[in-house]
């Protein structure tokens, strides 16, 4: 058993009454006295000039508060990153996507917002759209962004070490492509926000968002505002999985509504708009050839991709790299070449999305291993420990590998999963596979280029003692992130979890880069840490002077001051305190003197406590162009084991059992990494299975509501294993990475490993669709 | 999306319905669950300008058996078919089309009238009714009609029934001994789908000396109405029940289905699935004739 009075426990999360009751408040419970209601006017076509926009009947209709084109919003370029500021708030001359908006509306309902945009006449002369890679890199394609030519979004080129030489070097090259398909984010609450305005000018703007931070810049931005005067508040958040993670126009339009009309101004995405926001997993096409020694030893990888951006960048340059640099680890790997193309195209914008760029890259790679592994005669576990990078190495790509539970992680699957009487040994139509992948734990840098801290905490103690109250910027959006930090405060200052209350979601509480990369357990955890054990220092030393006590000699422990020298006379102490709450039931009775005590006579001594904390990662990563991508302080790593059953003849594939084992170097709550791992084991499986965002040859988005866009529902979800492997990481705050997204990683190949030993195929095109499985198993039977 | 207006109508029984929708012909839908027809209104696909609710009148939901009938209201939720023992014994087929329609949220609204009346080419109850032979209680102001649930289904939202008339009831005759019968849904995942490929098959066996006397099999999903499959059917009659003879007869169901390439599935995936599933209900439908005796 661990020596932790709080973390490494299950302590149920501080939000379970609220959300379990449904008190919790989203921003679709929200509302203010006088608010309007605003709709956004979005292209109906793929690709056109706007010849001319009409608001006139728009603006009549009774009810309408306001409506606003590129005319009042101004043409200020935004984006996610700097150098791909490709966005205005609404077009002005051009629409690149079904969906690219237009104008908005502000009106006294929500009905009338509609009615309102339906009477806005745009004309537009249509242009040639290319809605694929092929169309957009064809020779003479319609382009979307002059000032990017090719359709180019991004290109990286890298090279480590020297691939071509090792290839001529290897005892056996392997050589496949692989397709995913484009993923919605599928949160339960689509987006949504509201904006006000007070009389002094200032800016709140309240949404459902995973990163307030970088919204709150955004926003400032584009309506010409100091940040100072903006700020940007997260309600309780129906998940993000990276999709929220930028501003989005909805909450431009909201801004920009709000001061024209001096109201609060609600915006909602539909569902439908969702696919049209989109920002979730671009759809890749992996060409990867690896080379390997008679003996299995990995000697190079040599890596094509192509990625369909959609109409904007978004998080899209660091999708490329990330699809390249993800791939350095975690087995020893001498020499990689990578080259990567973002390409634009007139659908919506891909962006990121939990396992950021890496998911169909770590896809593509694992089940080529297993290919070389069974040409090789070698069991797939083998070829992977044989490779294995351990705590310590560094990638060719210049990633730290500072802990690596990863050996740990496999075993525990191979074991559980009785891999060995298994493998190979299963009737036709039932497979076993395994695949291991590894994620960062929180971006080495800021998306924008600063010396800014990632994240800032504050400690406060109640003026009355006793309660801590911890406050960050960061954004609990479902993942249990206020849980943990809690957890984390209590265990610093050595107090119970439910003397702590967690304030979080808001740019007044300082800078927080938000929940995206997997960061916040180990970056915020660090500053809230540091900011607990401020406070602590200050209440242990006033206690010093009080009792004359050094405060080396004395520590908190479950709410209790522990006089490391035997016992101390704290009578004194007590008899203020009790003088001080006369005609109070709840005196302290405890023959040891209590946190509340103590942490009252701190605030007498010195008035409020306050401790603040920080971080931000050291300088991390080679020199080379991109090196920022991939680079973090930790590294979670994970492994799995999938058994599937197919129908040989319908093709349907049914997962039977899921066992994951995933190094998350310390778990804060053990509850809460479980969840986090089979949330990552579901989005992996519909991702393999059956999701995919179709399109009509208009580019518009078929399958745009959840009946259509297929996730996996609780029947489909197998029985998951989840194996919780604890390696201490030396940059974790109590030795903590990540888990949010590294424990998709391996779920995709392991599946398709699965299926290739119940079925003997290799099918490299995702989802796995029944339909899809049965042709293929009807074209090898017709090879026969 | 948002539901458009409209005027709502909760008469309380089935004459007071049929006077309303008499009135208000051409203007006024039925609404039973509203799964269906609510979609379609908030997608602006159907925009009536009155609602006749069927929700408030009890004479509709009844499910009950005499005289070797099985009478089903057509009010009767999903979930209610889905749970009855009387269905689960005397028309398992249907029953397992109700526990494969939607999830539990949907299958506590949906009705089965509803589900006959969307007239969907996919729809999980039709095959079982057709295989049963269900006929269909029509009711207006102009009194009762009786139609055979085949000869119901028009077209992809389209039906025999007029304007004005309302599914009362579903009528089934239970199955004689050594009869039985299967049903089988394939979608993308196990809940919440769109078929790709929905089949149901009927057997009638002579006694002991098994010969095939009666046999239907109808596809749902592959044409713009639910479909009988007569090659199939010809095939099995008359016939001792073989696993050969279910081949033979699944390979004549793909050629009397009709199916098309949409999102969701290709033509020429349905069309071998229509033969799988036809194979494979029809030995369920063997097993529990040989059951019933
Ligand atoms: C999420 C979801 C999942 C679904 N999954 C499935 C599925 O797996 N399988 C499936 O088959 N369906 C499915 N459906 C469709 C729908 O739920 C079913 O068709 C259901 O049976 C419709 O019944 P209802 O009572 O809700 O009909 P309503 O929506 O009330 O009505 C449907 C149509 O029938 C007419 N109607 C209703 N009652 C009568 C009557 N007594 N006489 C004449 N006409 C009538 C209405 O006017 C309307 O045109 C799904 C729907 C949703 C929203």
């Amino acid at each position: 058993m661990s020596d932790y009075q709080v973390i490494n426990s299950r302590l149920p999360r501080l939000d379970a009454p609220a959300k379990a009751t449904g008190r919790a408040v989203f921003i679709d419970d929200m509302s203010f006295p006088g608010m309007l209601h605003a709709a956004l006017l979005q292209s109906p076509l793929p690709h056109a000039h706007i010849v001319r926009i009409d608001t006139s009947k728009a603006e009549r209709l009774p009810g309408v508060k306001a409506v606003i084109t590129a005319k009042d919003a101004g043409l200020v370029r935004y984006g996610v990153s700097p150098a791909r500021y490709d966005e205005t708030v609404f077009c002005h001359d051009r629409v690149r996507y079904v969906g690219d908006e237009i104008a908005a509306v502000a009106a006294v309902d929500a009905e009338t917002a509609e009615e309102a945009v339906g009477l806005i006449q745009v004309d537009y002369e249509e242009l040639p759209a290319v809605l694929t890679i092929e169309a957009a890199m064809a020779e003479g394609a319609p382009q979307l962004h002059v000032e990017f030519p090719r359709n180019l979004s991004a290109e990286v080129h890298q090279e480590f070490g020297n691939a071509a030489d090792a290839l001529k070097a290897s005892d056996l090259v392997k050589t496949t492509t692989f397709k995913n398909k484009r993923q919605d984010g599928a949160f339960l609450e689509p987006p949504g926000c509201i904006a006000v305005f007070d009389l002094d000018g200032r800016l709140t703007l309240h949404s459902s968002t995973q990163a307030p931070h970088y919204v709150q810049r955004t926003v400032a931005m584009v309506l010409g505002l100091p940040v100072g005067k903006v700020r940007v508040v997260k309600p309780y958040v129906g998940g993000g999985f990276g999709i929220k993670a930028a501003a989005n126009t909805g909450e431009l339009a909201a801004c920009l509504l709000a001061r024209k009309t001096g109201k609060p101004v609600k915006f909602n995405y539909s569902r439908e708009q969702v696919f049209m926001l989109c920002r979730a997993r671009h759809q890749f096409v992996h060409r990867m050839t690896t080379g390997v020694k008679k003996d299995g030893t990995l000697l190079a990888l040599q890596h094509e991709c192509y990625l369909d951006g959609g109409a904007y960048s978004s998080f899209g340059i660091a999708t490329v790299y990330y699809a390249g640099s993800l791939l350095g680890g975690p087995y020893k790997l001498p020499n990689m070449k990578y080259d990567g193309w973002r390409v634009y195209t007139n659908k919506p914008t891909c962006g990121a999305q939990r396992g950021h760029g890496g998911v169909a890259a770590r896809a593509a790679w694992e089940q080529q291993l297993d290919m070389i592994a069974e040409e090789l005669g070698m069991d797939p576990i083998d070829l992977r420990l044989k490779n294995m990078m351990q705590a310590g190495d560094v990638t060719c790509n210049d990633l730290n590998m500072s802990s690596l539970g990863m050996r740990e992680c496999i075993e525990a699957v191979r074991n559980s999963s009785d891999w060995a009487s298994k493998k190979g040994r299963l009737p036709k139509g039932k497979g076993i596979g395994m695949a291991c992948g590894f994620f960062v734990s929180g971006a080495g840098y800021p998306i924008y280029r600063s010396d800014t801290y990632h994240c800032t905490a504050t400690v406060k103690l109640a003026e009355d003692g006793g309660t801590v109250q911890v406050y960050s910027a960061s954004a609990e959006i479902g993942q249990g992130s206020d849980t943990a930090f809690g957890m984390i405060a209590a265990e610093t200052l050595g107090v119970p979890l439910d003397s702590v209350r967690v304030m979080s979601g808001d740019t007044d509480f300082g800078v927080d880069l938000g929940a995206y990369s997997s960061r916040q357990t180990l970056m915020t955890g660090h500053a809230v840490k540091e900011a607990a054990e401020a406070a602590k220092r200050q209440v242990l030393d006033a206690l010093a002077e009080e009792l004359k006590v050094p405060a080396a000699d004395m520590d908190i422990r479950e709410g209790r001051i522990v006089f490391k020298n035997g016992p101390v006379d704290f009578s004194g102490i007590r008899n203020r305190y009790i003088k001080e709450h006369r005609g109070w039931s709840d005196s302290p009775q405890e023959d040891f003197l209590t946190f509340r005590e103590a942490s009252r006579i701190a605030y007498l001594a010195k008035g409020t406590i306050v401790g603040t904390g920080k971080y931000k990662p050291p300088l991390l990563g080679g020199k080379f162009k991109g090196a920022a991508v991939g680079t973090s302080p930790a590294y979670g790593c994970s492994a799995q084991v999938v058994e599937v059953d197919v129908d040989l003849e319908t093709g349907r594939i049914v997962i039977e059992k899921m066992t994951d084992a995933h190094d998350c170097g310390r778990a804060i709550n053990r509850t809460s990494v479980e969840a986090q791992m089979e949330g990552s084991l579901a989005m992996g499986m519909g991702e393999a299975l059956f999701e995919e965002v179709k399109f009509d040859d208009r580019g518009r988005v078929i399958n745009c509501d959840l009946a259509e866009y297929k996730l996996v529902t609780a029947l489909d979800m197998p029985p998951v294993e989840a194996i919780i492997v604890e390696s201490d990481e030396p940059n974790g705050p109590f030795g903590a990475k990540e888990v949010g997204e590294g424990a998709i990683m391996p779920t995709i190949p392991a599946i398709l490993n699965a299926v290739y030993d119940a079925t003997g195929l290799r099918i490299h095109e995702l989802p796995l669709t029944s339909e899809r499985v049965q042709a293929a198993l009807k074209a090898a039977r017709a090879k026969k | 999306m948002i539901l458009p207006k409209f005027e709502f109508h909760e008469p309380t029984s089935i004459s007071d319905a049929c006077e309303l929708m008499a009135r208000h012909r051409g203007e006024a839908r039925l609404l039973a669950g509203g799964t269906d027809l609510l979609v379609n209104m908030k997608k602006k696909v159907l925009n009536p300008k009155r609602l006749v609710s069927l929700g408030r009148i009890p004479e509709l939901t009844q499910v009950e058996r005499s005289n070797g009938t099985l009478w089903i209201g057509a009010g009767a939720t999903v979930s209610a078919i889905a749970a009855s023992a009387m269905v689960a014994r005397d028309a398992s087929a249907l029953g397992l089309g109700a526990r494969a329609l939607g999830t539990p949220l949907i299958r506590n609204l949906a009705t089965i009238g509803g589900n006959i009346g969307s007239a969907r080419p996919a729809a999980d109850l039709p095959p079982a009714l057709i295989v049963y032979g269900a006929v269909l209680v029509l009711r207006s102001v102009a009194g009762e009609r009786r139609l055979p649930i085949g000869e119901f289904f028009k077209g992809p939202g389209l039906t025999a029934a007029h304007e004005d008339e309302l599914i009362a009831a579903v009528v089934i005759q239970v199955p004689a001994g050594y009869a039985g019968a299967g049903y089988l849904n394939l979608g993308v995942r196990k809940a919440q789908d769109c078929n790709i490929v929905n089949v149901a098959s009927y057997l009638e066996l002579d006694g002991r000396a098994e010969v095939i006397r009666a046999a239907r099999v109808a596809l749902g999903s592959v044409g713009p109405t639910p479909l009988r499959s007569p090659s199939a059917e010809a095939v099995l009659i008359g016939q001792k029940p073989t696993e050969a003879l279910f081949d033979l007869a699944a390979d004549a169901a793909q050629r009397d289905c009709m199916p098309i390439l949409d999102f969701r599935g290709s033509a020429e995936y349905r069309r071998d699935m229509v033969g799988v599933l036809a194979r494979r209900t029809l030995t369920m439908a063997l097993a529990e004739a040989r059951s019933r005796n």
